[in-house]
């Protein structure tokens, strides 16, 4: 009996396991891990519930042999046929025996196991695995099912709504962004502006109506002019923050950043005069004058000059020589935004500039500032500070150093070249001794491996020899 | 402008036309190209929840994908980083939801 059973559920095997593999939509990780155990259960169930149909269909008959409707038919059908008036009782007595030996037949056949085997394990069964069956796709009955779902798919809800906030972020940051970009250009690009009245050529296409900005990722836009005197062209970077990135923005809200704008101011070559001069605030500037290399080859920290109005106290000068700090920081500008009460009005978006004819990179004389953007509606607060620059590049521009200070610098620079000749030739000197001692070693590994070589032939010819030694020996015991 | 007399010298334009030079966007080599962290950790969740069948870390990369795709800014460049750490992320999300496959695909 039991070994039908297990032939029976044997065979069932192969019919339940793609089925999972056809109902997909079960995540629960406690299906995953039952799943071992669950092929057991699985086939039980199966098992369990296909006898149970079997039993639900077949029962019927056994209170139906009893009961009087069904016989009725079949007896009247099967004694329309006979004939009628002789045995009403037999014939039924005669179904009757078929029928309980048919129903003998039956269990014989196929309820072996089912009345003894089945009925026991049957109620439990059922009733543990009908649930779960029930709540795994469904996700419904009992609470405690539900608790375990909702666990199960708290990952999913979470990222999957994290992820549209991402998305619908994505577009109103990137908006955002956009819109701060053009009220900038709204406010000193376009027609009657600051730069239209001093750049021939604005934007970065070509022609009339080229566009203003250049787009660079989400956050980075580009404006270009060009055509002015003194310099070749401007490119302004407006750095912004992330706003189209939920993640940075988040990260954000402990690393607060700001929006940015720098100006890059590529001076004539001839129009600018051996100028090193850098301003920004006390700590930043601190910073500037360690790390920005020009800075720190040729200028140092300027203290303020007694008896001169001079720029506000949160701001320091970092100059090559104090004529040219004093030169470049002019009454007009102590005036407009550098003093300590234009300052305070106008220079909070100040963060700092920088100009020098040894900058590091391609174009050596470059004027640089550094501003911070304020919102999108306040935008006329930054006019002063994007004033100057077009102010400093007249001023550079025109700017000739005096006799004096100029043998100084020009002293200073020749020094500069001349260290930066030398570590140039330091440097092509540890390369060409780099390149010797690799040849070297190359020469040697070529030898060693030569010399390998030379053991191994040797060795090869005494083996050979040896070989030869014994050959005869060999040949002789053949001849034998 | 007018209110502070900075450009003093607006007595004459200072506009040159002439010596207009149309905008060269410079050439950034990749190495300059800041680094898409994003990107590298999408790739590392990615192969995480591959391997270790850990649905939460697929979820992260796909996340983390999103982030990246969002700050692309060369397109041919990044999106090949960014379609590999993709494939990893739906690979693991398969893997995962499609779970009873697993005998077969663990070998």
């Amino acid at each position: 009996m039991h070994g039908i059973y297990c032939i029976i559920s044997l065979l069932r095997l192969p019919l339940i396991l793609p089925s999972p593999l056809v109902f997909v939509p079960r995540p629960t990780a406690s299906t995953a891990d039952s799943h071992f155990e669950g092929f057991d259960a699985e086939d039980d169930d199966a098992v369990d519930e296909e006898p149970l149909d079997h039993h639900a269909i077949r029962s019927p008959p056994l209170t139906q042999s009893d009961s009087q409707p069904t016989p009725d038919p079949e007896t009247q059908s099967n004694s329309d046929p006979n004939p009628v008036p002789t045995s009403d009782p037999l014939p039924q007595s005669d179904l009757q025996k078929p029928s309980t030996t048919t129903f003998e037949y039956w269990d014989e056949d196929e309820f072996e196991g089912l009345p003894v085997e089945q009925p026991p394990p049957e109620p439990p069964k059922v009733t543990e695995n009908a649930t779960p069956d029930d709540s795994d796709p469904k996700t419904t009955p009992k609470p405690q099912e539900t608790a375990v779902s909702k666990k199960s798919f708290m990952v999913e809800i979470i990222c999957g709504a994290f992820l549209i906030a991402f998305v619908i972020n994505y577009f109103t940051g990137k908006r955002e962004n956009e819109n701060l970009a053009l009220a900038w250009a709204a406010k000193f690009a376009t027609k009657g502006s600051i730069f239209e009245k001093n750049f021939s050529l604005l934007g970065v296409g070509e022609g009339e109506d080229s566009p203003l900005l250049l787009k660079e990722g989400q956050n980075v836009f580009k404006f270009y002019a060009s055509g002015r005197r003194y310099c070749q062209g401007l490119l302004a970077t407006m750095e912004l923050k992330s706003r189209h990135d939920l993640i940075s923005k988040l990260f954000n809200l402990v690393v607060p950043c700001k929006d940015e704008i720098s100006f890059e101011v590529y001076m004539n070559e001839e129009a600018m005069d051996q100028v090193v001069f850098a301003m920004a605030k006390k700590k930043a500037a601190k910073g500037m004058q360690k790390e920005v290399r020009d800075l720190q080859r040729f200028a140092g920290l300027v203290a303020n000059p007694s008896g001169r109005k001079w720029v506000a106290e949160e701001l320091s000068v970092i100059s090559e020589s104090k004529e040219v700090a004093g030169d470049l920081i002019t009454e007009a500008v102590l005036e407009q935004v550098f003093g300590d009460k234009a300052f305070e009005k106008y220079g909070k978006d100040f963060i700092s500039m920088h100009f020098s004819d040894q900058h590091p990179g391609t174009h050596k004389k470059m004027l640089l500032f550094k501003f911070g953007l304020p919102d999108a509606n306040r935008m006329a607060d930054m006019t002063r500070l994007v004033a100057l620059v077009p102010y400093y590049i007249d001023l550079i521009g025109r700017y000739k150093l005096s006799s004096q200070a100029r043998s100084k610098t020009e002293a200073a620079r020749v020094k500069a070249a001349q260290e930066a000749y030398k570590e140039l030739q330091n440097a092509r000197q540890e390369a060409l001794q780099k390149k010797k001692a690799e040849r070297k070693k190359m020469l040697e590994e070529a030898e060693a491996k030569l010399s390998a070589d030379a053991v191994r032939k040797k060795e090869a010819k005494d083996r050979t020899r040896q070989m030869k030694k014994a050959m005869p020996r060999m040949k002789m015991t053949r001849g034998h | 402008m007018s209110s502070h007399n900075n450009n003093s010298a607006s007595v004459n334009d200072p506009r040159q036309p002439s010596a207009a030079k149309p905008f060269v966007a410079q050439p950034v080599s990749p190495q300059d190209l800041p680094v898409d962290y994003s990107g590298f950790i999408a790739v590392v969740f990615g192969i995480a929840g591959v391997m270790f069948r850990y649905k939460l870390s697929s979820w992260l990369a796909i996340i983390f994908c999103a982030q990246s795709l969002a700050n692309m800014r060369n397109v041919e460049n990044d999106l090949k980083q960014i379609s590999m750490a993709m494939m990893f992320a739906i690979m693991g999300l398969v893997t995962n939801y499609l779970g009873p496959a697993r005998p077969g695909t663990q070998s």
